[in-house]
């Protein structure tokens, strides 16, 4: 590689950059270690549950005494402060469990691991801030936390829990579509969601095209979506950061739950590998939508399949106080098949491998080896069209993060990132019969590398401070043949280059800066700056994502997507941090967005970015969030008034037009009362503006038959959407042994027949009229689930 | 490839049993300024080529020929005078009999109130359509027969068709497919329409066209908006090759028949 750089020309400097930054942040970090300030001790340790072990992510440590400092365990339960020495309270508290104080003398560095007892008595509601007013006090803004343990008392469609369903009733996080698991955060599209299952991307989060998530409640720890703010050690996408932790298992005893829903079954088994040292937890789901296909007795049904399935699986083992290793994985598939005739099955498998080691008592690491790949497979199993299509996304990727704790009023945050990916657009197979050749699409491969440093900064009592940078770069490696286009989309040049060679280089540095103040006790305002680069792009040229659609990487045509946000907001607290509300106002720039000439073919296209458009897009609004945290009755209302837009010189005449994510108005409303000690009822209402979509306005004829003619892309409006939902969950009595549930659901409560989606035709029964035609997917559904537990 | 799209439909059907439906509804739609439609071909068949120019008008009025009258339509190309062509009936215009020829750039010009519109189209080589035949697919319980064109394409040229199938007389496809996939073998390409309960005596009739390949692109996002071909896109007019903003196409192609009559 450094043979490359040497005899490569003008932009490697970008790269060697990038290695001399990670250089410079080294040198950094030694330089604040000498210059410490003497006399001060740490206390570190680790936050978990005392029934299962498993570490607590969140958890707020306060030291009280002579001087005042606090701190929250990391993704690993991981904690550390400093301070002077003295006499101190050390408290620990975490939403849903008790707190417990303990005081401390401190003369010396100390270790204290603390074991949290889960407190029923409080009935907090699924979206947690981590401490009764972080929501207030951190500068962290444009962040939602998801308590996947309690999501289970929200309505959902089939009675199928799913996190990123439930997200999307948050203000800022819009649905992707009816019953659909994609979502658009702050004017971004799908694909512009960085989303990470135990650090390792995952690229299609969804199931069954878009209706279920890839992500089982059951083995979910923690869930954070970051909507503007990021942190520096995230990047890779423009709109939003969805980081998703999974169970480590339990590590007292062993215990199995499950659930029984009408499409599909759920278990999960965790235990100790050594009890207190190690853990594992398998967790799985299949559903059985084929089962009843097999009922038939026509050969022409039961013949087909079609289900999916998911098995995140996780083993974690402590060696001593300062090592732990983890090992996850996450492994889905769909499959599709119309019985000897066609098949098609795509799916994720992740493996993330960590190592968690404490250098010294300021300075906790971890180091992640993380392997990520999407697939899908379509065979045409017909002899004489007889073919099979295979196309991937791989990656490999190794991070190394360090949290260091300089004071009581400097925390750091710094790392270095590599991920290398391969694109393969698809190699199709056939055999000699066919009358489909076998083709093989160039390979495309790509490095992304990046470091980051943040610093959160105390600054006084009211104000705190999070800035950083972030530097990445990517580059574009052969081997392969490599074309440049002109804006018309005619090839200028093709240049081969060989393996490993530099083909094209991007360079961008990311400043993030958060700073809060805080008014009151109980009020504050924050203000952030974020900048987030995204070098791989999804072509999606239908009104919906398919498991087919194709990724690209940055080229000589491509270049890395860039978004600026600035986002300002106001957070108070009322009747003793019973109320949580916020309003937070957005303003996002986006260049070198995608979009694709009319007539595009994504299929078997060796030259798409022949057909590509870029342009600038923008947008901005208002969300509005009130919740009721506590009580017998709790749940929140989420507001969103926002507008998105595009810009394209080959399109609209250069005007500005809605994407197609826009929606004025974006309404949840989410209820739960817990009426008794085994019955839970909750209710969920959403309403939004639809769709801004493309709709004629005029028809005309070509070849005798009709055809429309769109004067406006975008320049109108899907129909209202509205929803109502119920439903009522039993808890079974309290046993030792055996524990259950029952959960009954209505979707669609009042029977709306929202859109799915609107089509043009000729009137089949008068071939003289047009007439529009409305496809409702959803009606009022009613739904039941088993849950247990042992 | 056309194929693996009904995965998806199969899926959508699979999600419809819970509750899905359609209904018919009214929507308030723009009435936008018309536009000229010139739908024109030459084809290598002697005969009077046809020049149909239109204009766009508005959703809710009946489904017709918007004939523009008194265009002037003059086609280059064809030896070495301009052919003029003459309307027969409003909208419709005609040219003397000829007959096209492959590998010729034909370029036609249409002036409407003192606009002209350009587009030019090279005939390409003639593939021959070899036979039909008949298939059935089972979907779900469901037997259905279709026709499918077979023929054998040439080796390193790039090719596109389009099948324009006739049943009983009426038009009921309109699609195109090029050899991306299959450059110089046989090929055997289902249309797919469902033919129904056919009787004996029914007659299906293909019409066979090698087409240019921005012809091929327009027909086939022609198709992409009305939902043939996959999962719905974002419509957009279809790509013409007129210039100065007319919708349409021109397209100078070759054509082959070729009927089935049910026994």
């Amino acid at each position: 590689m450094v043979k490359s750089f040497l005899f490569l020309p003008g932009h490697d400097v970008d790269m060697l950059f990038t290695i001399r930054f990670i250089g410079i942040l080294f040198f950094v970090i030694a330089g604040f270690q000498v210059s410490l300030a003497q006399g001060k001790f740490i206390i570190n340790g680790v936050v978990t549950d005392s029934a299962t072990g498993e570490t607590l992510i969140g958890a707020s440590i306060k030291l009280t005494g002579k001087s005042t400092s606090g701190s929250v365990s990391n993704s690993y339960g991981f904690y550390s402060l400093s301070t002077d020495p003295g006499s101190y309270e050390l408290s620990v508290s975490f939403v849903g469990y008790k707190t417990v104080k303990q005081p401390i003398d401190v003369n010396k560095d100390v270790r204290i691991n603390f074991v949290l007892e889960e407190d029923n008595r409080l009935n907090e509601v699924v979206i947690s801030a981590v401490k009764r007013n972080e929501n207030v006090s951190s500068p962290q803004m444009g962040l939602q936390k998801v308590n996947v343990r309690e999501i289970n008392n929200i309505p959902v469609l089939l009675g199928e829990r799913d996190v990123l369903k439930t997200l999307q009733l948050l203000p800022g996080i819009k649905s992707a579509g009816e019953g659909n698991s994609g979502f658009y955060v702050r004017g971004g599209s799908t694909d512009q969601n960085l989303i990470l299952l135990d650090e390792a991307p995952v690229y299609n989060a969804s199931h069954l095209l878009g209706f279920f998530s890839t992500f089982n409640s059951d083995a979910i720890k923690d869930l954070s979506v970051y909507k503007g703010g990021m942190p520096a050690q995230y990047g890779g996408r423009l709109a939003s950061v969805l980081d998703i932790k999974m169970n480590d298992g339990n590590r007292k005893g062993f215990t199995a739950e499950g659930g029984i829903g009408l499409i599909s079954s759920r278990l999960k088994v965790e235990g100790p590998i050594v009890k207190d040292k190690g853990s594992f937890m398998i967790s799985a789901r299949r559903t059985y939508l084929d089962a009843f296909l097999k009922l038939s007795s026509d050969s022409s049904i039961n013949s087909n399949t079609l289900f999916f399935y998911d098995v995140n699986a996780k083993a974690n083992y402590q060696i001593d106080d300062k090592n732990t290793l983890f090992l996850s994985g996450y492994f889905g598939r769909d499959k599709l098949g119309i019985s000897d005739s066609f098949g098609f099955n795509w799916g994720n498998a992740t493996v993330t491998m960590r190592w968690n080691h404490l250098y010294s008592n300021r300075l906790f690491s971890n180091t992640s080896l993380i392997y990520s790949n999407y697939n899908y497979v379509i065979q045409n199993l017909m002899e004489e069209n007889n073919f099979e299509v295979n196309s991937a996304i791989k990656d490999f990727n190794i991070k190394q993060d360090f949290e260091y704790s300089i004071s009581n009023s400097h925390n750091l945050k710094f790392g270095i990132n590599a991920i290398h990916h391969t694109i393969d657009p698809g190699n199709l197979t056939s055999t000699a019969a066919s009358s489909v050749n076998e083709t093989d699409y160039e390979n495309r491969n790509g490095l992304e590398l990046a470091a980051y440093i943040s610093d959160e900064w105390t600054v006084n009592e009211k104000m705190n401070v999070v800035y950083g940078l972030r530097l990445s770069s990517f580059s574009l490696l052969g081997p392969g043949n490599f074309k440049t286009y002109d804006a018309d989309g005619n090839t200028i040049n093709t240049t081969p280059y060989g393996s490993g060679r530099f083909v094209k280089n991007y360079f961008n540095p990311e400043p993030r800066i958060s700073v809060s103040y805080q008014l009151t006790g109980s009020s504050s305002i924050k203000t952030a700056y974020t900048r987030n680069v995204q070098n791989i792009h999804l072509m999606s040229n239908s009104t919906s994502t398919s498991p087919t659609d194709l990724y690209i990487m940055n080229s000589n045509n491509v270049k890395p997507e860039i978004a600026d946000q600035f986002a300002a907001g106001y957070f108070r607290n009322f009747n003793d941090d019973n109320y949580e509300f916020s309003a937070e106002l957005y303003y996002k720039w986006m260049q070198n967005q995608i979009e694709y000439r009319s007539g595009t073919d994504l299929r078997g296209n060796g030259n798409v970015e022949a057909d590509l458009l870029y342009g600038d897009g923008r947008a901005y609004g208002i969300e509005l969030f009130i919740k009721k945290r506590f009580g017998k009755f709790n749940g929140w209302v989420g507001y969103t008034l926002s507008r998105t837009e595009r810009n394209f010189d080959a399109i609209s005449e250069g005007q500005w037009f809605y994407a197609k994510q826009d929606r004025t108005h974006d309404l949840s409303v989410v209820g739960i009362y817990k009426a008794s000690a085994r019955w839970t009822f909750s209710s969920v209402f959403v309403y939004n503006t639809g769709n801004a979509v493309t709709y004629p306005s005029g028809k005309y004829q070509i070849n005798g038959r009709t055809a429309f003619y769109y004067s406006e892309k975008n320049g109108y409006r899907t129909p209202e959407y509205h929803r109502l939902d119920v439903s009522a969950t039993l808890e079974g009595k309290p046993n030792k042994k055996f524990y259950s549930s029952w959960s009954f659901g209505i979707y669609n409560l009042y029977n709306r027949q929202n859109a799915f989606s609107i089509d043009f035709k000729d009137d089949p029964d008068d071939a003289s009229k047009t007439q529009v035609v409305r496809t409702t997917l959803f009606g009022i559904i009613p739904s039941v689930t088993w849950n247990f537990k042992f | 490839m056309k194929l693996t799209h009904r995965l998806f439909i199969m899926a959508g059907i699979l999600m419809l049993m819970f509750t899905g439906c359609e209904k018919v509804i009214d929507l308030e739609l723009d009435n936008a300024k018309p536009l000229v439609v010139i739908d024109a071909g030459v084809s290598d068949q002697v005969e009077n080529q046809i020049v149909r120019v239109s204009r766009t008008y508005s959703f809710t009025e009946p489904n017709k020929f918007n004939g523009v009258e008194g265009a002037k339509v003059v086609l280059t190309g064809a030896g070495s005078n301009p052919i003029t062509y003459t309307e027969i009936s409003p909208g419709v215009y005609r040219s003397t009999r000829f007959r096209g020829r492959p590998g010729i750039n034909y370029t036609l010009n249409v002036t409407v109130d003192d606009v002209t519109y350009t587009a030019s189209s090279i005939m390409p080589a003639k593939v021959v359509l070899d036979s039909l035949s008949f298939r059935d697919f089972s979907f779900f319980g469901e037997t259905n027969t279709y026709v499918a064109a077979n023929f054998i394409d040439p080796k390193g040229i790039q090719n596109q068709y389009r099948y324009i199938m006739k049943l009983k007389d009426k038009l009921e496809e309109d699609e195109v497919s090029d050899d991306r996939f299959n450059d110089g073998n046989n090929v055997s390409n289902v249309i797919f329409f469902e033919l129904g309960d056919l009787v004996a005596g029914d007659v299906v009739e293909v019409e066979f066209q090698c087409i240019d390949r921005n012809v091929y692109t327009y027909f086939y996002s022609l198709n992409r908006n009305s939902g043939g071909g996959g999962p719905p896109v974002a419509p957009s007019n279809p790509p013409s090759n007129f210039n100065n903003g007319a919708l349409g196409i021109f397209s100078a192609y070759t054509s082959n028949k070729r009927m089935a009559v049910i026994q």
